[in-house]
């Protein structure tokens, strides 16, 4: 199994938020998670990459043969898994070029690859930029600094094509885009796809999974998966709201 | 040994001894140290401070030979090693050095703008044992360059420089301060700008931690000058940086900027002052501090404007990163408006690292203490780009990589 969560239950400042939550996923695979505001979704991106504010109260997760809980935050970027934010943080200072350039080569040095060297990665962040329509200009810039809502989420792409992760995890990397974005920012994520690294979606709207099709929904409540199944669960939802998975 | 005692024994060594209005004078200061007893409570300029090495000094008196160097390497660019505070005479068509003179004290102590119960400015007034007098001549770009160069342990040094930018002149003014010995500087600088003229002044501290150095700066500016400070405190012992601006004339500006870095149980204590006496001025208050392990800092901040400083410009900014639970920094903005119109604010923002800027960074694969160093070195980013001398730019980089190797 590539990804394995089991019975996770999750709490946050004397709150429950995750209670026995279940997901497996395959290589290769992607899976879309909806679910109301509140229910959890962003916890569970945020447990799966490290954030330490949270108490794990029970559960287990596995991801490519390692226990997740034996590594730490970089180790699981530097293991494959990537993580688009919500709300991507503003770091005024840092520029944008050497923060991704250390970040790939950390990377390729855990996985005893050789480093890239400034003119490669220069190259290589050029052209996948222009790929997502992303001004070189923005490339020194700080980190988020200043970004309109739409450009954060196109850099957290950016920067996931750069990474290249075996696991990718968007958390609603849709919303804040126009269309035109979507449309730019989904063929990205498209492109990357390969039977070798999987996806996992965090969105409130069916749109994004006519761009992306997903293999398998979930539905999430108040913490848990209420429901797993194909894409005619997001039709169901557009349609009918989380009213009767309550 | 007591101040008193240290006085009388060394009187004979110390400047301007025979000058009967100087006596009074320190007599008059000889009896604030009696009656004070350095009353921590009540006076900022010895809070936070460690007095046993300052009033038990051991005090030997040396008056230095004149060793230093100057050179004029490149037209209009001027490198000083002053030994034990000294400095030797030299002259031409734009600058002249010479040793403080008679009137120059009598110029200062007449000075009532400085605060006078700041007992460490006292006792370089009593105790004073060196310093030079430079000129920059009318309408002369220059540079310069002064080492600061101490030669034997347990040796005070009572430092006191007089500068004169003349009318449309500019400085632009390098000094260092990399003293590994066990001993301390007190050292009172005097700066006077005149009419359109400007000093960038760069003070770079890197002291050992058995060396004291308490640096007291008064600059006061005519009409269309600017005086700017930038202080880097990279220094392992105490450093005081006590810098007051006084805006004396028409549309002229004071800048006083630092940062400094600290570490294990060593303190800083920060103090600027800048006085709105004129129309149309503007000030620049900005220190920045990184403290590790145990060690602590102040920094008080001050903008005085009188009624008559209509349109003036006032900004005070404060920032601090603790990068240890035991580390600590005291920061205290004041403001003083007796004028109607004028801009003035401040803001003061001290805490730990960004945990989601390091959540951030980490998530992108890079390690912990790599992304510490990252926001370490984003937080002084815009002090650090705005260097625009190359050398001294590489200089400041080297000693920002040498405090980032031991932070972990
Ligand atoms: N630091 C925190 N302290 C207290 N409560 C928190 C904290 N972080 C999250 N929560 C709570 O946990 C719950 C789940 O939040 P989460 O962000 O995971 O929801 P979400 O499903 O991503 O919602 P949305 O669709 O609005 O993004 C919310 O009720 C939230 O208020
Ligand atoms: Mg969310």
């Amino acid at each position: 199994m590539f990804l394995e969560i089991k019975d996770l239950s999750v709490k946050i400042e004397n709150k429950n938020i995750l209670k026995s939550l279940n997901l497996n996923i395959n290589k290769g695979e992607v899976h879309a998670i909806m679910g109301p505001n509140g229910s959890g979704k962003s916890t569970l991106a945020n447990v799966l990459a490290g954030k330490e504010d949270y108490e794990i109260l029970n559960g287990k997760i596995n991801f490519k043969d390692n226990d997740l809980f034996d590594l730490n935050i970089e180790e699981r970027a530097q293991e494959g898994m990537f993580l688009a934010f919500q709300y991507p943080v503003e770091i005024p200072g840092v520029n944008i070029t050497p923060f991704l350039h250390s970040a790939i080569n950390s990377k390729r040095k855990r996985m005893n690859e050789e480093e890239i060297d400034n003119l490669s990665f220069a190259k290589l962040l050029k052209s996948k930029a222009s790929d997502l329509g992303i001004n070189i200009d923005m490339l020194k810039r700080s980190v988020n600094t200043g970004f309109s809502g739409g450009e954060k989420k196109r850099y957290e792409i950016l920067q996931m094509s750069i990474l290249n992760p075996d696991l990718a995890i968007l958390d609603e990397t849709d919303s804040g885009l126009d269309i035109d974005a979507l449309k730019i920012v989904t063929d990205g994520v498209n492109k990357l796809k390969t039977k070798d690294n999987s996806f996992l979606i965090i969105t409130h709207y069916q749109k994004l999974l006519d761009y992306i099709k997903p293999d398998y929904v979930h539905v999430m409540v108040n913490g848990s998966i209420v429901k797993s199944g194909g894409s005619e669960i997001a039709a169901e939802i557009e349609k009918d709201g989380f009213q009767k998975f309550q | 040994m007591n101040i008193q005692d240290n006085y009388l024994k060394n009187k004979k060594n110390i400047f301007f001894s025979d000058n009967k209005d100087i006596q009074t004078h320190r007599d008059k200061l000889i009896n604030i140290f009696e009656n004070d007893r350095f009353d921590k409570k009540n006076n900022e300029s010895l809070k936070n401070i460690n007095l046993k090495n300052f009033i038990d000094f051991k005090y030997k008196y040396l008056i230095p030979e004149e060793t230093s160097v100057i050179n004029n390497n490149q037209e209009n660019s001027y490198s000083i090693v002053s030994v034990n505070g000294q400095c030797s005479s030299f002259k031409d068509d734009k600058i002249e050095i010479t040793k403080i003179l008679d009137e120059d004290y009598n110029d200062f102590s007449k000075n009532d703008t400085i605060e006078n119960n700041d007992h460490f400015v006292n006792l370089n007034s009593l105790f004073l044992n060196s310093g030079f007098k430079i000129v920059i001549k009318k309408n002369n770009n220059i540079k310069i360059k002064i080492s600061n160069i101490i030669t034997d342990d347990n040796l005070t040094i009572f430092q006191k420089n007089n500068y004169i930018c003349e009318e449309g002149s500019s400085l632009n003014l390098i000094e260092e301060y990399e003293n590994k010995n066990n001993s301390t500087s007190n050292i009172l600088n005097v700066i006077k700008l005149e009419k359109n003229s400007q000093l960038n002044h760069f003070l770079i501290q890197d002291n050992s931690p058995n060396h004291n150095l308490i640096i007291t700066t008064h600059s006061s500016c005519k009409k269309d000058s600017t005086y700017t400070q930038k202080v880097y405190n990279f220094s392992e012992g105490y450093v005081r940086n006590f810098h007051y601006s006084e805006l004396i004339e028409v549309n002229s500006e004071a800048d006083l900027q630092g940062i400094f870095f600290l570490k294990d149980n060593n303190t800083s204590n920060n103090k600027t002052f800048v006085k709105h006496l004129a129309e149309d001025c503007k000030s620049n208050q900005v220190y920045k501090g990184i403290l590790n392990d145990r060690s602590k800092a102040t920094y008080f901040s001050n903008t005085h404007v009188d009624q008559v400083a209509q349109k003036t410009e006032g900004y005070q900014l404060s920032k601090g990163i603790l990068l240890s639970e035991n580390a600590s920094y005291f920061s205290k903005p004041e403001l003083k408006i007796y004028a109607d119109d004028v801009k003035c604010s401040h803001g003061s923002t001290i805490g730990p690292i960004d945990e989601n800027a390091i959540f951030y960074l980490r998530s992108r694969g890079m390690s912990k203490i790599a992304a510490t160093k990252i926001l370490i070195s984003s937080f002084i980013n815009e002090e650090l780009s705005s260097i625009d001398n190359e050398q001294m730019s590489e200089i400041i980089q080297k000693k920002l990589v040498r405090y980032l190797s031991k932070v972990k």
